[in-house]
């Protein structure tokens, strides 16, 4: 393949609000002092070196003599001029799916997702988060199926994982294409990644978005749960179902109300009205089908084409899901649009 | 007893080597008691051909620079210098002397599961039976035995080598020895017929087996070309030339009858391949190349007398065999055992047949010799 | 799976090649082509780029330890000399003579030689000093031939002079350079980060700034090809080119 080599090109430079600033520091009057920040860390993946995560908060540590003023966090970051998306999104499909051979939160159909698009040859590696004995998240390249027999890849976390720095990692390094899963605020990243570097448009070939209401950072979320009696030696699974944190453990189950983890939720989540990921490719969650299943909702082709290879493949079975019972939860995060301080 | 004694010299005295040239001396010197009646022991020609050639000094000569003149020639024409460094002004000349005296020093080590007394025996046994064709050969006018049935003799001797060598594997008792002599056994078995019935479409054709009478008539090679084919392809055989070296070839020693052999026990057994080479070489000069008939040489014959140019030419016509022998290996790659097989029982009897039924259409149709 | 069979052969064939082999065998013997140098009493002519032992000039050496850091055999190490300047030392136990510390000394101070018979008694002699690098190693020519190889399209000929070949060598074939420069392979994706113009040693990227829109620009005839910014691209969008 022969390379268009250049010797001259030109950059868009964004605006600064903050003229005699470096753009970190515009980026963090705007979203990050605001509290509107998401915690996606798209500016974390695209940043030449310094953006990082201190103290459950996005800081970048000497940014007044080490930032290099490139402009590219702020050209990133989805909440820099916010749009938030709401609703159920285009979908060409409905539908809910049990994964024959993966065992996940529900149905593991974002497993399935990933591997059948490797299977497929569309991407050679796939993001995943797994957890280590505390419940601390740690990002996985998965290459082959074989590799998840690490069970502790599939099941929702409940807490932030560093999807997008790895993501960067993983576009440098791949051949064929990145398969990724991620939140909704994790998905505009991606999205406003493939916007403004093509690269990305390139690299990354599948999106899968998970359904989401709230996350929590790592510190709060385990001290919490720590408090109310969870062992997490013993933890198996963690559930939000129908308003309950539903625990499990290898001898036992500690259940409360979610509400009562109101404090403890990330403070850029109180301004995000995106339950369904309504950019990805395809969106994954609980709600919507029956106990074992997962709600598959088919946005783009590329998603179309790797439900047809799973359902030629006979690698899942396909049941009824009803867009009917997402309405509450999809209402309920539209209302967070009163947060947005304009 | 005195008759008896004088009866033995009157033999001695009668049957003696003329060498004109050294006939004054020889005058002077008989007349001396003891040294007289050695020399003319030693000129006694049954012992002449037993002692000197060709006998013993002419084996013990060849022995000790043919390898070298092999090696020599043989590296002459693979574009590579054979040996030189032992006395490097000589050409390494004196080489087998000094492989000689190496396997001298070397230990000779007998295994714990050879079978002891026929390990060693078998050893020098093959050596000395190697040499018992020698009898019946003849060099000119000079033949230790003097019978009509000297070929049928000497035949049945040659065909002794295959035992020896399976004497020596077989006291070897170990596996590889086992393969290796098993292996020149089929060999050896595969070209004694063919090679037997050469040597028997010779003899009709001359239509005797007393090889001083063939040396006067025409020339076996020129008359029946095939059997000199077949006996030279089978004289290469039975001594391990290529490209027939199947158990015994360098690379191949380490399942060869030779394997469990060291110092000079596997000397001597490395030099009985030249030997059987020797004799063989005898047996198709005497068959086919005319023994040791050739012209005379103006100025020479007359000094050295019918005897002896018989016994030069004899040597020099041996010389030309062996060197065509050993030059085989230069040529030819090595054959499969099963190629090798396949050719002995195939191809060689065939001709070998052939070249009977050609001697017997000669004799019949008129060409009596 | 092909299987391979004996080609077919009749017979007069057969016995042409057979005769033809003989042939070769007696001509071989009577006038023979010996390709054997009889070392050390002859010696092959060695090309004028053959590698050997290295001599130092200490008088051109500029410091650089270029020497020492692309050894790939680690054979080099840098002494300090009484005038506090490191000069390179050569262990050839581990040198694979393969002459890249020439080939990168920037002073030219390291320059090979054609000899390649040093004998050592152990192995600490093959520690070879500073010192014992300036002046070519000792060796004992014992040989009174020169063998030289000639090959043409048919047949390879020696020809033995009696002459001593030169092994140091004076003048050492030139180098061909191939110049590289750097160009950027995807420009949409570039984020404007500017660490390659920081890390450019030649100042061959620049970039500009007019009307909001950034230009960066890579001077080709400056750039030496040493690849530092496309390793340091935190897109990795730049890479080598032959210019």
């Amino acid at each position: 393949m022969k390379m268009v080599t250049e010797s001259e090109w030109e950059v868009n430079v964004p605006d600064k609000q903050l003229k005699d600033k470096v753009y970190f520091e515009n980026l963090k009057s705007v979203v990050i002092d605001t509290e509107m920040c998401s915690r996606c860390l798209t500016c974390a993946a695209i940043c030449p070196g310094g953006i990082t995560v201190v103290n459950n908060k996005v800081d970048f540590p000497d940014y007044e003599t080490k930032c290099l003023d490139c402009g590219a966090c702020v050209r990133v970051c989805p909440r820099f001029v916010y749009e938030p998306k709401s609703g159920l999104g285009d979908y060409i499909e409905f539908t809910a799916g049990r994964s024959k051979r993966f065992a996940g939160q529900d149905g593991a159909m974002v497993t399935e997702f990933i591997v059948s698009a490797m299977e497929m040859g569309l991407i050679d590696r796939g993001l995943f988060a797994g957890r280590d004995e505390n419940w601390a998240t740690e990002m996985f390249h998965v290459r082959d199926s074989e590799q998840l027999t690490i069970t502790t890849l599939g099941g929702t976390k409940y807490t932030f994982a560093d999807v997008l720095p790895e993501l960067k990692k993983a576009v440098m390094f791949t051949k064929s294409g990145v398969g990724v899963i991620g939140t909704p605020c994790i998905v505009s990243g991606i999205r406003k990644l493939q916007q403004e570097f093509p690269i990305f448009r390139e690299k990354v070939k599948l999106v899968v978005g998970l359904f989401c209401t709230e996350n929590f950072h790592y510190d709060d979320i385990s001290n919490f749960l720590k408090a109310k009696g969870v062992d997490f030696s013993k933890l198996v699974k963690t559930d939000i179902t129908k308003g309950k944190f539903i625990s499990t453990m290898t001898d036992g189950k500690v259940k409360f109300k979610v509400t009562e983890a109101e404090d403890i939720v990330a403070s850029g989540c109180n301004v995000c009205t995106d339950f369904t990921a309504v950019e990805s490719d395809a969106s994954c969650g609980s709600v919507g089908s029956a106990k074992g299943f997962s709600t598959v909702v088919v946005r783009t082709e590329v998603a179309k084409k790797v439900i047809e290879f799973i359902r030629a493949k006979g690698h899942a079975d396909f049941g009824d899901a009803d867009p009917a019972q997402l309405d509450f939860l999809i209402g309920h995060k539209k209302k967070r649009a009163e947060n947005i301080k304009r | 007893m005195e008759e008896v004694i004088n009866e033995l010299m009157g033999t001695i005295m009668s049957n003696q080597l003329n060498i004109p040239a050294l006939q004054p001396v020889l005058d002077s010197v008989s007349q001396l008691p003891v040294v007289g009646l050695l020399i003319s022991f030693i000129l006694w020609k049954p012992v002449f051909a037993l002692l000197i050639c060709p006998g013993l000094s002419t084996v013990g000569i060849l022995l000790l620079f043919f390898p070298w003149v092999e090696r020599k020639l043989c590296g002459r024409i693979q574009w590579r210098v054979g040996p030189r460094e032992i006395v490097p002004w000589l050409g390494g000349l004196i080489q087998l002397l000094a492989d000689t005296l190496r396997f001298l020093f070397q230990e000779v080590i007998v295994h714990k599961d050879a079978h002891r007394p026929y390990f060693l025996q078998f050893a020098f046994l093959s050596f000395i039976a190697a040499l018992l064709p020698l009898l019946f050969l003849n060099a000119g006018n000079v033949i230790a035995i003097e019978t009509p049935y000297a070929i049928q003799a000497m035949l049945a001797l040659v065909c002794l080598f295959p035992f020896f060598i399976l004497g020596l594997g077989w006291a070897s008792n170990s596996r590889f020895a086992y393969i290796g002599t098993v292996r020149e056994a089929f060999m050896y078995f595969a070209y004694e017929i063919s090679f037997i019935i050469a040597v028997i479409a010779m003899v009709v054709l001359y239509g005797t087996s007393n090889p001083l009478e063939m040396a006067d008539k025409p020339w076996g090679l020129i008359l029946n070309p095939i059997a000199a084919f077949t006996f030279f392809v089978g004289a290469a055989m039975a001594t391990s030339r290529m490209p027939f070296e199947i158990a015994e070839a360098d690379q191949e020693v380490a399942a060869g009858p030779h394997v469990e052999y060291s110092g000079i026990a596997f000397g001597l057994i490395y030099v009985m391949c030249y030997e059987k080479a020797y004799i063989l070489a005898g047996l198709m000069t005497v068959l086919f190349l005319g023994g040791g008939s050739g012209p005379d040489i103006p100025g020479i014959t007359p000094l050295l007398g019918n005897d002896l140019m018989g016994i030069v030419w004899f040597l020099i016509k041996t010389i030309i065999v062996l060197t065509t022998l050993f030059v085989l290996r230069t040529i030819y790659p090595r054959y499969r055992l099963d190629q090798g097989l396949n050719i002995g029982w195939g191809a060689m009897i065939t001709l070998s047949l052939i070249a009977l039924a050609l001697s017997i259409v000669l004799v019949q149709g008129g060409i009596v010799l | 799976m092909k299987k391979v069979t004996v080609p077919e052969q009749s017979t007069v064939e057969k016995a042409v090649r057979h005769a033809a082999a003989i042939g070769v065998a007696v001509k071989e013997s009577v006038y023979p082509l010996t390709a054997t140098v009889q070392y050390p009493r002859q010696r092959k002519k060695m090309p004028d780029n053959f590698r050997g032992y290295i001599l130092f000039d200490p008088e051109k050496c500029i410091n650089c330890w270029e020497c020492a850091f692309i050894c790939p055999a680690n054979a080099i190490r840098m002494k300090e000399a009484p005038n506090k300047k490191y000069y390179p030392t050569i262990d050839y136990g581990r040198c694979i003579f393969c002459h890249f510390c020439i080939d990168s000394c920037s002073g030219g101070a390291l320059r090979a030689t054609k000899i390649h018979d040093v004998a050592y008694k152990d192995m600490d002699e093959m520690l070879t000093l500073t010192e014992e690098m300036i002046e070519p190693p000792e060796i004992i020519r014992e040989d009174k031939k020169l063998v030289e190889y000639q090959i043409d399209e048919k047949d390879l000929r020696l020809k033995k002079t009696r002459e001593e070949d030169n092994l140091i060598v004076e003048k050492a074939p030139p180098p061909v350079e191939i110049q590289m420069v750097s160009q950027c392979i995807d420009r949409a994706s570039c984020i404007g980060c500017h660490v390659c113009e920081h890390v450019c040693e030649s100042g061959a990227i620049s970039s500009s700034i007019a009307n909001g829109v950034m230009r960066m620009k890579i001077d080709t005839d400056t750039c030496t090809g040493c690849g530092l910014c496309v390793k340091e691209c935190s897109m990795q969008i730049l890479t080598l080119v032959r210019k």
